[in-house]
């Protein structure tokens, strides 16, 4: 008993009822990480042992035979990761570089073709082409299949993050600080490196968190552009993605030519391995990012 | 008229306004490539796509293949399966609506109740981490827990001297099993949009409601809820509009694609990509994803019109 325990003027909640709600979302928040436990898990138990005995919340036998044989078995898996990092880091930063400067003229009053610039950013948040027109366009018209731009370009801007950026802008800078800067003679392009980004660092900040984990988890992109003679472009995501189909294929062969329905490979904690090195860097990341990406939540719950 | 500061002074608007325009140029071009060119392929849905090799995009499209009208789509509602998709993503969306809607706000309210401030964002950052983690990995962890050999699942059963389940045989569990991790998915972070909203309302009025003994429904009923009104209509309306669009991932890659499967897990979405990248069939696919583009669009400005009839406020446009 805490006696300088005071509850809250603002809760309902008396003391019990709040001990028992605190246990209701640890229950929830144990339930939610399940899954990802039983990945981490799975990867850091011994081949033999789930083979015997499963996937286990608790490895009968620890292991780190999964990782080190998923680092070893030639180049797949180093330019997997080298190809999540070039498309996330380059997608993020060309998409910032393109916005910024567009979110900025529409934040500014004296910009005339505001309106009309509105309207053309809206129009495809309502009505979209469809897979087959991009798809065509994007192949035949720009001729990305089986390159990184294809994995890049297509989500580089949203409608969503140019306002947001703009909403921002226009509502953290003064607009005296532009003003005084213009007196000096300082160019928009000017105004907003110097001036408009360093305030508004924390959108800027949002936006790039929500696109590094965007590109960092995308994966359709891939399955629709690149085909399998250009294994070298795989992201890590797909790799895992294929992987499966690999497995698949294999196993049915397998099954095929034995006659045995059940057919094991030898591949089971490595699967988990790769899963696990997919997540590490969200995971690791996110305590740091949380906060951008609440600010962004944030703002996406308030319509303009 | 003609007094020289003031020349010199619209010279020089006039120049910033160029430069403004000229730093949009990026993005409109960006639009103008990646979402306006495509519009175009709309046209994909009432023509019968037949490409001559080598002839550019728009030749073959406007040319060389000739309209069918709506042949494409009276095609697509023959197909026996097309019922069973469209009954599906209806369903699965309708259920991800409503329960996207309940299940987040009532965690949010019980969430802002808490005393202990550092929990509460403990909370919130642990729930919201499954929206960031891609459809591709939870299907691994799903096979965790069911597949047939090692799952967690069978291991159970077994356990309990029960028999096996071929789990991605087994349509019958499907339903549940999506359901449930698309509310699991998106859950946390449409209840992290609501605490902010919560978190916005000012806290003398619950604090002078407990001062006049007001009940917890009461709170709800009469601070909580209608400080939310305009987060859950936003939010409403964007799901309306995208009640035909399925989340691919969730539909595709965690059943495995698993043919077994395929009559409680095929969408719109994935029925879209089989047609398109499995059996190459442009004219079905685009009239497929025409459907959904436009049933969304009218839906959206629907739901629109009827949302700004009761409360102007909480309409999206």
């Amino acid at each position: 008993m805490k006696s300088h325990y005071v509850k809250p003027q603002d809760s309902s909640f008396n003391r019990t009822t709040n001990i028992i709600m605190i246990i209701v979302f640890l229950i929830i928040i144990i339930l939610a990480f399940m899954p990802v436990l039983l990945v981490i898990m799975a990867s850091v138990s011994s081949e033999q042992s789930l083979i015997e005995y499963g996937y286990r919340f608790v490895p009968k036998e620890f292991s780190l035979d999964s990782f080190k044989y998923l680092f070893k078995s030639g180049s797949t898996l180093p330019r997997a990761v080298l190809n999540s990092v070039i498309i996330t880091v380059s997608g993020t930063v060309l998409g910032l570089l393109f916005m910024c400067p567009c979110a900025y003229a529409l934040s500014r009053k004296e910009f005339k073709h505001k309106k009309a610039l509105m309207v053309y950013l809206l129009i495809p948040m309502l009505f979209s082409g469809g897979l087959v027109s991009t798809y065509m366009v994007n192949t035949q018209i720009l001729h990305l299949k089986n390159t990184y731009l294809a994995l890049i370009l297509p989500s580089m801007c949203s409608t969503w993050y140019l306002m947001i950026l703009r909403n921002y802008f226009r509502t953290s800078v003064p607009d005296s600080l532009i003003e005084a800067g213009k007196m000096e003679g300082v160019s928009p392009i000017q105004s907003l490196s110097f001036i408009v980004i360093p305030i508004c660092k924390p959108v800027v900040m949002t936006v790039a968190v929500f696109q590094i984990f965007a590109y960092w988890n995308s994966w359709y992109p891939a399955l629709i552009y690149i085909d399998s003679n250009h294994r070298e472009l795989y992201p890590l995501q797909y790799v895992l993605v294929n992987i499966e189909r690999t497995i698949k294929a294999m196993t049915r062969d397998a099954a095929n030519l034995s006659g045995m329905n059940n057919v094991t490979l030898p591949s089971t904690a490595m699967r988990m391995a790769l899963v696990v090195v997919t997540i590490l860097p969200i995971m690791v990341l996110f305590p740091f990012f949380q906060r951008f990406l609440k600010t962004g939540m944030a703002i996406g719950a308030v319509k303009e | 008229m003609d007094k020289k500061p003031k020349n010199s002074l619209t010279k020089s608007s006039r120049k910033e306004g160029r430069q403004l325009s000229l730093m949009t140029v990026p993005v409109v071009v960006w639009y103008a490539l990646f979402c306006y060119l495509p519009l175009f392929g709309i046209f994909f849905a009432f023509k019968d796509f037949t490409p001559v090799p080598g002839e550019s995009l728009l030749k073959n499209l406007f040319v060389n293949s000739p309209w069918v009208g709506f042949r494409n789509f009276s095609y697509i509602f023959r197909n026996p399966q097309i019922r069973s998709i469209i009954f599906n993503t209806l369903l699965y969306n309708i259920i991800f609506l409503v329960a996207g809607i309940v299940i987040p706000v009532t965690l949010a309210i019980l969430l802002s109740e808490i005393h202990q401030k550092m929990f509460k964002g403990f909370v919130q950052m642990t729930l919201v981490l499954p929206y960031f983690i891609s459809w591709v990995i939870v299907g691994y962890c799903v096979y965790g827990f069911l597949s047939t050999d090692t799952g967690v699942y069978n291991s159970l059963l077994d356990h309990f001297g029960a028999d096996k389940v071929q789990w991605y045989q087994s349509p019958q569990y499907w339903r549940v099993i999506l359901i449930v991790l698309g509310i699991w998915k998106s859950c946390g972070y449409t209840m992290v949009i609501y605490m902010c909203s919560i978190t916005a309302i000012d806290r003398t009025l619950y604090e002078s409601a407990s001062l006049d003994g007001a009940s917890f429904w009461q709170r709800v009923r009469f601070i909580t809820l209608p400080h939310l009104k305009t987060t859950i209509s936003t939010l409403f309306i964007l799901g309306i509009g995208s009640i035909l669009t399925s989340d691919f991932g969730l539909f595709y890659q965690v059943p495995m694609d698993s043919n077994a499967l395929q009559e409680v897990t095929q969408t719109l979405d994935v029925y879209v990509y089989k047609s398109l990248m499995q059996n190459a069939n442009f004219s079905y696919s685009s009239a497929a994803s025409f459907l959904q583009s436009i049933v969304g669009c009218i839906l959206l400005i629907i739901s629109n019109v009827i949302v700004s009839k009761m409360d102007k406020e909480s309409a999206l446009i």
